[in-house]
C-alpha cells in the first residue's frame, strides 16, 4: 500500500501553489466582507443587527489607540483566565495522578466522577457568585470548576491506557513504581494529556466570561455585554474579536506547546532533535565509530 | 481539530479491582456517602460552616420537596429549558453535519473553510450570548440560538473526523465495483463515520444544556438557569442547590439515554447485540432461500 | 498469437509526482488462465501496477490492454482483493459478499444463492450470519474471497491477500486459493513480497525493483500442478528461489531495507 499516493474518492483536486491559495483565500474574504459592508451601506442589513465591518474596525481602533479602554480589561479577563486554568488544570490532573496510582481512591471517587461529568460546569454560575462575590475570585473559580475536567479524565485516560507489552517491559527490566510513572506511563500519557489541556484552555476561558456575563464590574464579557444590552453592536462585536484574538493566542500557544512537547509525532521535529541529541553525544563521548 | 483519542469517563475501568461481592461494594459507598452527609449536616449545625453558603443537606432535602411537591414550581423552568436545549442541540447538529459532509465532499469548500474554521474554533462562541439576546430577545428564541452555535461544533468536527477516517482500501473496493459516489457515500462513509459522529452527538447535547443555561443567566423570565440564579440573588441556597441537583440528575439521564440509543444504532460494535441481530437476519434469509 | 491474451501492457508508465516514478517502462503479456505473481520489496511499484490494471488509477505512458481495450476504469470483469479484509462491520458475512450486486443492482434471490454458495466455497459454514468482528483475520479473508467471486469477475488482482496472516493460516489459504482459481478460465494477479509464496503460487513470477519500479525479470515456473507444500523442498525450487533472489540483490546491493 505504502508505494500508492492517496488517490480515493475525494481525491482529484489539483493542488494549488502557496500564492494562488493565499489569493483565493484573500478573494472569498474580500467578496465576503466586501458584499457585507456594501449591504449595510446600502441599508439592507440593518446596522442595529449586524454593524458594518469597517464600523467594527474602526471600533477596534479606537479600544486600542485611541482610548486605549481595552488593555485594563483584556488584562483582567486574561489573569482570570489563566489563573483559573492553572488552578484548575492542577486539581484535575492531581485527582487523576492520584486516582492512576491508587485504585480504592478510583473505585471511591467514580459515582462522583459521573456526576460532574454530566453537569455543566457552568450551571454553578450563581453559586460561585454568591460564595466567591462579585471580583476576580469568583471568576477564577469559575474558570477553575470548567476547566477541570478534561485535564482530569484526559491524564487519567492516558496513565490507565498504557500499551501491555510496555508495562511487562518495565516489569521485565526490574524498574520501580516510580521509574515505570516517569519513564513509562507519563510519556505515553502526554499526547491525550496535551488534549485535554487544550480544552482546559478554552474553558477556562468561556468560564471566566460566563463569570463575567453574570456579574462584574470589569472584563471584556461585561464589557461586550454593556455594548450589547445598549445596542452598540459594533462596539460590542468589538468585543467579541478581542476575545477571539484571546482564544485564537491561548489556542497557539497551546499548539506551540504540543509543538514542543511533543517531538516525536512530527517528523520535522524529529529530525531537529534527532541531530540535537547526535550533536550532545559526539560532545560527551567522542566520536564512538572511530575507536 | 485534533480529535487525539476518546476520553470519556466510560473508557476507564473505574471500579477497577473489586475486592468484594457487588453488594459489599454498594453497600461502602452507600455508607461513605452517607457519613460525608452526616458531618456535612453536623458542621452545620454546629455553626462550623455557614448554612448560608453550604445549606444542609436535609435542608435541600426539604427543598427538593418543596420545589417538585408543594410548590411544584420547577417542572415549568425544566421543560423551558428542556425545549431550549434539545432544540438548540438539533438545529446545531443538523448545521454541525451538514457543514461537515460538504466539507468533506468538496475539497475546496473545504479549503476555503480552513481558516473561518480554527477562528470560530478558538473564539469563545458562548461569549456570543449578550448579543442573541439583543437580536433575538428575551424569550426562548435566543436561548435556543445560544444552544445550537455552542454545540454546533462537536457534531461538526466529529463528522469530519468521521467521515475522513475511511480506509483507502474501502474506497478502492467500491470504486472496483463501479460504485457511484452515492452508493459510497450512503453505504460506506455514513456507516464508518457514524460512531464518531455519535460521540459529536453526545457532546452537542450537553454543551446544549450549557448555552441554554448561560443564555438565561444574561436575560431571561423563565428556566432553570434564571430559577437558580433568583435563588442564589435572595440566597435560598437551598432551592438553589435543589435547583442544581435537578440539572444533574436530568443531564445523567439524558446521557444515560444517549448511550443506550447509542449502543442500539451502533449495534456492530456490541457483542451481545451483535448475536442478537445475526440471529434474525438468518432467519430472514433461511426463509427466502428455502434453506 | 498462441495463447489468449488478456491483459497486455507495452512501455507502460506511472509517475505520481516529479519525484516519484512508480512504474516505468513495464512490457508484459498476460494468458487466459494464468497465475502471475507479482514479487517484490516495499516501493517497487508492484500495488501500482495492480491498480492500474484495475482502473483504479490512470497510467502516464504507454499501453495498457485488457481484452483488448485500453483501461479507463474499473470494469465488472476485474474483481480485487486487498491486504486487509475490507469487510463492513455493520453487515453479516452474507451481506458482505452481496455487496457487488447491491451496488450494481442486481440483487435477488438467486444472487442470494449464489452468496450462499461461495461462503459453502470457502469453507465458511456455518459463519454465514456473523458480523466481521466476530471472526479471525483468516475468515475475514475468506469473506473477501467469496465477495471477490460473486463479483463474478475472471480476472483476479490480488494485493497481498493474505499478508496480514500467521503462516500457518496463510499456507492454508493459498491452497484453497489455488484450487479455486484453478482452471482455463480465471485470470490471477497475486502481489507478494514473499519470495517462496509467489514461486509456489505462480505460472510466472514477475520480479519487480524499486526506484523506479520496474519488472526486471519475468520467470516461468514450471513445477507440476497441482502443487503441494512438499515442492518447497526440492532442488527445482530453490534453483527458483535463487533466481529471483539474484535478480533482486543485483539491485538492492548497498541499500537499506
Amino acid at each position: 500500500m505504502s508505494d500508492i499516493g492517496s488517490d480515493g474518492v475525494l481525491a482529484g483536486v489539483k493542488e494549488l501553489s502557496p500564492v494562488q491559495k493565499t489569493l483565493a483565500h484573500g478573494l472569498v474574504f474580500l467578496v465576503l466582507f466586501g458584499g457585507w459592508e456594501l449591504g449595510s451601506r446600502m441599508g439592507y442589513v440593518n446596522e442595529l443587527i449586524m454593524p458594518a465591518p469597517t464600523s467594527i474596525a474602526y471600533r477596534l481602533y479606537e479600544m486600542f489607540f485611541v482610548t486605549g479602554s481595552i488593555y485594563w480589561h483584556y488584562i483582567i479577563t486574561m489573569y482570570e483566565a489563566t489563573m483559573g486554568f492553572i488552578i484548575g488544570v492542577s486539581i484535575g490532573m492531581g485527582l487523576a495522578i492520584t486516582a492512576a496510582i491508587s485504585p480504592v481512591f478510583r473505585r471511591y471517587w467514580a459515582p462522583y466522577a459521573v456526576v460532574f461529568n454530566v453537569t455543566p460546569g457552568i450551571a454553578v454560575t450563581p453559586f460561585i457568585i454568591a460564595w466567591f462575590g462579585f471580583g476576580w475570585s469568583s471568576k477564577i473559580a469559575l474558570a477553575a470548576l470548567v476547566c477541570f475536567f478534561p485535564p482530569f479524565i484526559n491524564t487519567l485516560t492516558g496513565l490507565l491506557n498504557i500499551d501491555k507489552d510496555a508495562t511487562e517491559l518495565f516489569r521485565s527490566l526490574g524498574s520501580t513504581k516510580k521509574q515505570y510513572f516517569q519513564k513509562c506511563q507519563i510519556p505515553s500519557a502526554l499526547p491525550i494529556i496535551i488534549a485535554g489541556l487544550k480544552l482546559a484552555m478554552t474553558g477556562a476561558l468561556i468560564g471566566t466570561i460566563v463569570a463575567q456575563f453574570f456579574s462584574a464590574s470589569e472584563g471584556v464579557g461585561i464589557l461586550m455585554q454593556r455594548f450589547a444590552f445598549r445596542l452598540n453592536m459594533d462596539g460590542s462585536f468589538a468585543a467579541l474579536i478581542v476575545m477571539s484574538l484571546m482564544g485564537l493566542s491561548l489556542f497557539t500557544l497551546m499548539e506551540y506547546m504540543d509543538y514542543k512537547v511533543l517531538y516525536w509525532r512530527r517528523h520535522s521535529r524529529m529530525e531537529e532533535v534527532s541531530a540535537k541529541r547526535k550533536k550532545q553525544w559526539l560532545k560527551q563521548n567522542g566520536d564512538m565509530s572511530q575507536a | 481539530m485534533s480529535n487525539d483519542q476518546e476520553a470519556s469517563i466510560s473508557n476507564i475501568e473505574l471500579n477497577a479491582q473489586y475486592t468484594g461481592s457487588l453488594g459489599g461494594a454498594v453497600i461502602r459507598h452507600t455508607l461513605i456517602f452517607f457519613v460525608v452527609m452526616f458531618i456535612w449536616e453536623m458542621a452545620n449545625r454546629t455553626g462550623f460552616s455557614n448554612p448560608l453558603l453550604l445549606p444542609r443537606p436535609t435542608d435541600i432535602a426539604a427543598s427538593i420537596w418543596k420545589i417538585y411537591v408543594t410548590q411544584g414550581n420547577v417542572w415549568y423552568h425544566l421543560w423551558v429549558t428542556f425545549q431550549e436545549a434539545m432544540l438548540g442541540c438539533l438545529i446545531g447538529s443538523v448545521i454541525g453535519i451538514a457543514l461537515a459532509v460538504a466539507a468533506v465532499l468538496s475539497d475546496s469548500f473545504r479549503q476555503f473553510l480552513k481558516p473561518y474554521i480554527i477562528i470560530v474554533e478558538a473564539t469563545p462562541r458562548i461569549a456570543l450570548g449578550p448579543i442573541f439576546v439583543t437580536w433575538f430577545g428575551f424569550g426562548m428564541s435566543s436561548k435556543v440560538a445560544l444552544a445550537a452555535l455552542v454545540c454546533f461544533f462537536a457534531p461538526f468536527v466529529n463528522t469530519i473526523t468521521g467521515l475522513l477516517g475511511v480506509q483507502e482500501e474501502s474506497y478502492e473496493l467500491f470504486r472496483s465495483l463501479g460504485a457511484t459516489r452515492r452508493q459510497v457515500f450512503w453505504r460506506l462513509m455514513i456507516p464508518t463515520a457514524l460512531p464518531t459522529m455519535n460521540a459529536g452527538l453526545k457532546l452537542a447535547v450537553g454543551s446544549a444544556f450549557g448555552g441554554a443555561l448561560v443564555a438565561e443567566f444574561i436575560s431571561a423570565q423563565a428556566g432553570m438557569g434564571i430559577l437558580m440564579a433568583r435563588y442564589t440573588m435572595s440566597l435560598n441556597m437551598p432551592s438553589a442547590f435543589a435547583g442544581l441537583l435537578s440539572i444533574t440528575l436530568y443531564g445523567f439521564l439524558l446521557f444515560r439515554t444517549m448511550e443506550v440509543i447509542d449502543k442500539r444504532v451502533l449495534y456492530w460494535l456490541d457483542d451481545d447485540l451483535m448475536a442478537k441481530k445475526s440471529a434474525k437476519r438468518e432467519i430472514k434469509y433461511r426463509q427466502e432461500l428455502g434453506l | 498469437m498462441a495463447e489468449d491474451i488478456v491483459i497486455s501492457g507495452s512501455g507502460l508508465r506511472k509517475q505520481f509526482n516529479e519525484n516519484v516514478i512508480a512504474v516505468e517502462d513495464a512490457n508484459f503479456t498476460i494468458p487466459r488462465g494464468s497465475f502471475i505473481s507479482l514479487v517484490g520489496p516495499s516501493g517497487c511499484g508492484k500495488s501500482t501496477l495492480l491498480r492500474l490494471i484495475s482502473g483504479l488509477i490512470e497510467k502516464s505512458e504507454g499501453d495498457l490492454l485488457v481484452r483488448s481495450n485500453e483501461v479507463v476504469g474499473p470494469r465488472s470483469d476485474i474483481g480485487m482483493m486487498f491486504q486487509k479484509a475490507v469487510l463492513l462491520d455493520w453487515r453479516t458475512s452474507i451481506e458482505n459478499v452481496l455487496l457487488p450486486d447491491e451496488i450494481r443492482g442486481t440483487i435477488d434471490t438467486d444472487a442470494k444463492k449464489r452468496a450462499w454458495d461461495h461462503l459453502q466455497l470457502v469453507g465458511l459454514k456455518d459463519f454465514e450470519f456473523s458480523f466481521p468482528r466476530q471472526l479471525s483475520g483468516g475468515m475475514q479473508q475468506r469473506v473477501a474471497l467469496a465477495r471477490l467471486l460473486q463479483t463474478g469477475a475472471d480476472i483476479m488482482l490480488l494485493d497481498e491477500p493474505f499478508g496480514a496472516l500467521d503462516e500457518f493460516t496463510r499456507e492454508r489459504l493459498n491452497d484453497e486459493l489455488l484450487r479455486i482459481v484453478e482452471g482455463p478460465d480465471i485470470t490471477t494477479l497475486f502481489v507478494t513480497h514473499n519470495i517462496q509464496e509467489a514461486i509456489y503460487l505462480a505460472d510466472q513470477v514477475f520480479v519487480m525493483t524499486p526506484r523506479p519500479g520496474r519488472i526486471a525479470a519475468q520467470i516461468k515456473i514450471d513445477l507440476p500442478t497441482p502443487r503441494n507444500i512438499d515442492m518447497t523442498t526440492t532442488p527445482e525450487f530453490n534453483n527458483y528461489v535463487q533466481q529471483v533472489r539474484d535478480v533482486l540483490s543485483g539491485h538492492l546491493d548497498g541499500q537499506p531495507l
